[in-house]
């Protein structure tokens, strides 16, 4: 791997990043009314009015607007929320651990089953069980994710009062250390589940096809041929060369996780970034929602940029595109 | 070293249509330090031949009648297990056609010549990747490049590190499956050099598995010529390609542009090779044959020693002293 | 031309044979066709509008074929009487009766006949042989005029099977003139209920209509004091009457007594008309972008593909959630929305596409003898890239169609448009959950579901063939 290809892929990194930070301030600046609403919120004091005013240049022309937000955006500094007047980020942050839990736990599950069902079932092709765990995989994956979640949640937390309806912890919330850790757990089954089910047969479906292609390859003959054990044959050979794009996938769809913490904290109303865009939204903080923008698409870039430079680690045959 | 017996072997492919009868009967015997070559048209069967003999038939392919032995060993018995850790590599290998996609594009070349040795002989890993540096400059590839992945070697190149993958185990039998197709004619000289080099150093037994009667001719003593499964003609090289008995022969050899004669009319053998699963009753080669009659409809031939010794044939418009009529096509 | 078209033509049949042989394209085909008919005969399926028609039973009603569970045998049914002309004049004593408009409303008009007290009484009746139901409710709307002197009272009276009479509602002596008022009767009306003698927290319906048989509500007017001079009018308007049935239709009703199962075949329209319009609109513009990209290269190629990596990275559903929150919750926006953040998988194909299709000798002909660019993408190129454009297309629909039920789900649906994700939203919001109203939350996520699942068939299988007929040529 050459460092052109590196460094292109950093320039290209930052080319879209500007590009979604333009079209953020574009957007919420086409919006009807005054553009002041975006920092300002209606119920703000005089003195904060004009504080905020003067530090976000909302009194300046448009493009020296655009410059001070393009700062205010590097330097991590959304304002301060509408709703309750905290500091954007900081509300970001208290919300932040619950999301990567979700999204943590659930896409390593997602990758985890995913690659090594579709590896196992690769051999098996034709067979009852591969039929079946296909099918099923293909009924989940054409479920709307929020469906699957509201099954969990039908099933488990109404009809057999298994697992709690909602949240992130109990209330009142237990003290000692190890209740609270099973607490956790506890409200984070089924939203786990949900992400997982819904996420799992994509993966599933892609390494299994992908196997079965690789397994039909000529060098996977010859190392039969040459008398390696089935499974050297099956890890070594087949499931290495479909190695490349799968690590790809596993970075490329990482920003894609967003959607399903919108959707899984929405449902289980766990306290999120995910349902914590979705009430900033309707209750118009713009602030919240540029900020989490913002957020979205640094993950994006670097999601992004992972890619390319795990793609060209994993397969030798990339060096320049 | 033991010599190679295959006698009637049959070999289908169960499709939802019927069995396709890839292998019908076929038996030859392959003594140590020959070279067989096996020519005929695509979809002949030679390569399923090949592929049957080292047992590596898609899961449809089924073998269903006949023997193989080796030595004094019915290779047939063996179970799976026994067979990879006993037979494959170790007594027989194969040269896959190197140039398309016989080596794993992601894994480095020797590495994939190093892992043979260590599926079946207990070594450490460095010894294997040490024999693997020996193998690869015993095909004249320097061992430096033990490193390198495939698409860094050129086509020959990939033909001969196949070629010294073939050998890591020092078996007793290679096959090779179109060893040099895909490859140009320069190239091709080479390797074919190479492998009749190392054949000769090694006292290896070959079956050159081919569509190209000129590179047969170059390389093997005898040659066995398949039609739809069968073998319909056999014997030593030499004999057979400047006396071929089989009226299918007969097209093969007119077919192929000879190096000697300049500017001899390419010929081919007009209609194509019969449908396997339902094959034509009588003679196989009956219905693109300008010689059948009747018999030849109803009277499946066998194949018989007619002629000279060695020289078999199964036509029956060859007569018993191996006197055929010389076929013309258009 | 004509044998251009006649190849084309010949080429689809060829197509459909194959695809006639998929058995997996042919359960998705028929498992499409099956909601195609469901989207398209919605009118015939359902005489109901599916968010206009409230009250049409009680709030989550369960599904009318529950009736074939014991548990349900009895479930109160709907008992409704939606117009005046539904109830019968049963005493008539010196009165006479006018029917006449008020507005758009058909009413009565009463007054006395000739001198002396007059009396007239309307009746509904109806058998009720079900379980007591929960609620029930009347409603009367009436009005009076007198002369002075002239006076009037009105009741309703409710009897029961076994002849006890409930005076539910008696009006104070009326004078001159009572404005047009409209009197509710509600069961769960707890003055209604001590009065009457129970307890507050009693449901009456259990209590009054507790045994089978035929029920009567009355409503009794009298007229006193009219002579030849002085008279008087009481008009009496669409008075309806209503038990609120805990049965309903196919699927029940929602919580404010909707019929679901109108929801549901309204939702099959909704769902089939975006899939197929965002899909369209991908295609359009993937199709160009793919086809300039791949004809033109250089930075035009460059520039449209970086687009294309940039969008397709996006997640888009949390865009889509802010987008529609700015620009407004309808039906419009959203396809426009979803298509701008669906094309770029097509533009993608087509691309790689047109760079195969720009090196084959006729389109270099074509362009040695001088046609443009224009020209070449229009007639050499666009026609062979269509074939598996179409496959995609296909494939696009159900992402389309999952995308518009989420953000419905998550409430950023349009309201005046009904759609499988929000009735899943209502049934959420609702308290179908806590109910365990299956039957409101099954139907429309399965239907997802299984729409979803055929387009994925019926994609993958012209994918395949479309495929393998284009890498044969």
């Amino acid at each position: 791997m050459s460092g052109t290809y590196i460094w292109r892929r950093i320039g290209y990194g930052l080319i879209t990043l500007f590009i979604i930070v333009t079209l953020n301030f574009v957007i919420f600046r086409i919006m009807p009314g005054d553009p002041t609403s975006l920092v300002l919120s209606p119920d703000f004091t005089p003195e904060m009015r004009q504080l905020l005013l003067e530090k976000y240049g909302l009194d300046q022309p448009l493009p020296i607007q655009y410059v001070l937000y393009l700062k205010s955006m590097l330097t991590f500094d959304f304002g301060r929320s509408f709703y309750n007047r905290q500091p954007v980020l900081e509300e970001l942050l208290a919300r932040l651990p619950n999301t990567l839990m979700l999204l943590g736990t659930a896409f390593v599950l997602n990758v985890f089953i995913g690659v090594t069902l579709g590896l196992r079932m690769a051999t098996k092709q034709g067979t009852r069980l591969e039929a079946a765990v296909t099918g099923v995989s293909l009924f989940l994956n054409a479920m709307p994710g929020f469906f699957i979640g509201l099954l969990l949640l039908l099933a488990f937390a109404y009809y057999w009062p298994i697992f709690p309806i909602r949240g992130t912890m109990s209330v009142p919330p237990p003290t000692e250390f190890w209740d609270i850790v099973l607490d956790r757990i506890h409200h984070f089954i089924l939203p786990v589940a949900a992400v997982t089910l819904s996420g799992y047969g994509s993966w599933y479906l892609y390494t299994r096809n992908n196997v079965i292609g690789a397994l039909s390859q000529d060098y996977v003959l010859t190392a039969r041929a040459k008398g390696l054990p089935e499974q050297v044959v099956l890890y070594r050979h087949a499931f290495r060369s479909v190695l490349p794009p799968i690590v790809t996938l596993v970075f490329l769809s990482l920003p894609g996780l967003i959607t399903g913490a919108v959707i899984t904290e929405q449902i289980f109303s766990l306290y999120g970034v995910g349902r914590y865009l979705i009430e900033a939204t309707t209750q118009q903080d713009y602030p919240v929602v540029q900020g989490a923008f913002y957020i979205i698409a640094l993950a994006v870039l670097i999601s992004n940029m992972l890619a390319d430079l795990a793609y060209g680690l994993v397969d030798p045959r990339i060096r320049l595109r | 070293m033991g010599r190679l017996v295959v006698s009637d072997l049959q070999m289908h492919y169960k499709t939802r249509k019927g069995n396709v009868r890839a292998v019908d009967k076929v038996s030859f015997t392959l003594e140590p330090g020959r070279a067989l070559g096996v020519v005929g048209e695509s979809g002949c069967g030679k390569s399923s031949l090949g592929l049957t003999l080292l047992r590596l038939l898609p899961k449809n392919g089924e073998v269903v009648g006949g023997s193989i032995r080796l030595g004094d060993q019915e290779l047939l018995q063996l179970t799976d297990e026994e067979f990879r850790k006993n037979v494959r590599w170790t007594k027989m290998s194969m040269v896959f056609q190197g140039a398309m996609n016989a080596l794993n594009p992601v894994l480095t070349v020797g590495s994939q010549i190093a892992e043979a040795i260590v599926a079946h002989e207990q070594t450490s890993k460095k010894e294997a990747a040490a024999r693997a540096r020996q193998l690869l400059e015993m095909v004249g590839i320097n061992p430096d490049r033990y490193h390198h992945y495939p698409h860094q070697f050129s086509g020959g190149m990939k033909q001969r590190a196949v070629i010294a993958m073939a050998l890591a185990c020092n078996p007793q039998i290679v096959i090779a499956d179109e060893p040099t197709t895909a490859l140009d004619v320069m190239v091709q000289a080479q390797v074919l050099k190479a492998m009749a080099d190392l054949r000769e150093r090694l006292g290896l037994s070959m079956i050159l598995v081919s569509h190209d009667l000129s590179v047969v001719a170059q390389t093997c003593d005898d040659v066995a010529v398949m039609y739809a499964g069968r073998i319909v003609e056999y014997g030593p090289v030499e004999e057979v390609f400047t006396n071929p008995l089989h009226p299918y022969t007969q097209g093969l050899t007119q077919a192929f542009p000879d190096i000697d004669a300049e500017r001899a009319p390419i010929v081919s053998i007009p209609g194509t090779p019969p449908n396997l699963i339902n094959p034509p009753a009588g003679c196989r080669f009956h219905p693109r044959c300008p010689l059948a009659d009747e018999a030849c409809r109803r009277i499946d031939p066998e194949l018989a020693e007619k002629g000279r010794a060695g020289h078999k044939v199964a036509c029956l418009k060859v007569s018993d002293d191996g006197q055929a009529a010389e076929v013309k096509f258009a | 031309m004509s044998t251009n078209t006649r190849k084309r033509k010949s080429a689809l049949r060829e197509v459909w044979d194959e695809y006639k042989r998929s058995p997996q394209g042919m359960f998705g085909l028929v498992l499409f066709l099956i909601f195609l008919f469901i989207g398209v005969g919605a009118p015939l399926l359902t005489p109901y509008d599916p968010l206009e028609d409230r009250g049409l039973a009680d709030s989550m009603a369960r599904p009318a074929w529950m009736r074939f569970f014991p548990k349900y045998r009895n479930a109160p049914v709907t008992v409704d009487a939606l117009s005046l002309r539904d109830w019968n004049v049963t005493v008539e004593e010196n009165v006479r009766l006018e029917w006449g408009q008020r507005g758009e409303e058909e009413v009565l008009f009463v007054s006395p006949a000739g001198p002396g007290p007059a009396r007239f009484v309307m009746e509904y009746s109806f058998d009720y042989h079900s379980d007591p139901p929960d609620t029930f409710i009347l409603q009367v709307p009436y009005s009076f005029e007198g002369d002075t002197g002239v006076t009037g009272r009105a009741a309703i009276v409710l009897v029961d099977p076994s002849g006890d009479e409930y005076r539910m509602w008696e009006s104070r002596v009326m004078r001159n003139q009572v404005r047009w008022t409209t009197q509710r009767v509600d069961s769960r009306d707890m003055q209604l209920k001590t009065r009457l003698g129970f307890r507050p927290l009693a449901n009456l319906a259990h209590e009054l209509i507790d045994e089978k048989g035929e029920y009567r509500f009355l409503l009794q007017f009298e007229i006193d004091g009219a002579d030849d001079e002085k008279g008087a009018t009481v008009t009496v308007g669409q008075s309806r009457f209503r038990i609120p049935g805990r049965l309903h239709g196919p699927l029940g009703t929602d919580h404010l007594g909707a019929d679901l199962w109108a929801q549901f075949v309204y939702g099959t329209r909704t769902s089939l008309t975006i899939g197929f319009i965002v899909a369209a609109l991908a295609v359009v513009v993937g199709t160009l972008v793919g086809i300039v990209s791949g004809y033109f290269g250089g930075w035009v190629d460059e520039l449209l593909m970086r687009l294309v990596d940039v969008l397709i990275a996006i997640p888009f559903l949390p865009i889509l959630i802010v987008f529609v929150a700015v620009v407004g919750k309808s039906i419009s926006t959203l396809v426009v929305l979803v298509a701008i953040f669906s094309w770029m998988s097509i533009a993608r194909l087509v691309r790689s596409q047109t760079l195969t299709l720009r090196e084959r000798t006729f389109v270099e002909a074509a362009r040695a003898a001088g046609a443009g660019p224009r020209y070449i993408m229009k007639t050499h190129i666009l026609p062979n890239v269509l074939g598996l454009v179409f496959a995609a297309l296909v494939l696009l629909i159900p992402s389309a169609i999952v995308t518009e039920a989420t953000l419905s789900f998550l409430g950023f649906g349009d309201p005046r448009v009904p759609t499988w994700g929000r009735m899943l939203q209502n049934a959420k919001s609702f308290g179908a959950f806590t109910e365990l109203a299956w039957w409101w939350i099954l139907p429309p996520g399965l239907a997802l579901t299984i729409l979803a699942m055929a387009f994925v068939f019926i994609g993958n299988t012209l994918d395949d063939i479309l495929n393998r007929r284009s890498s044969e040529r």
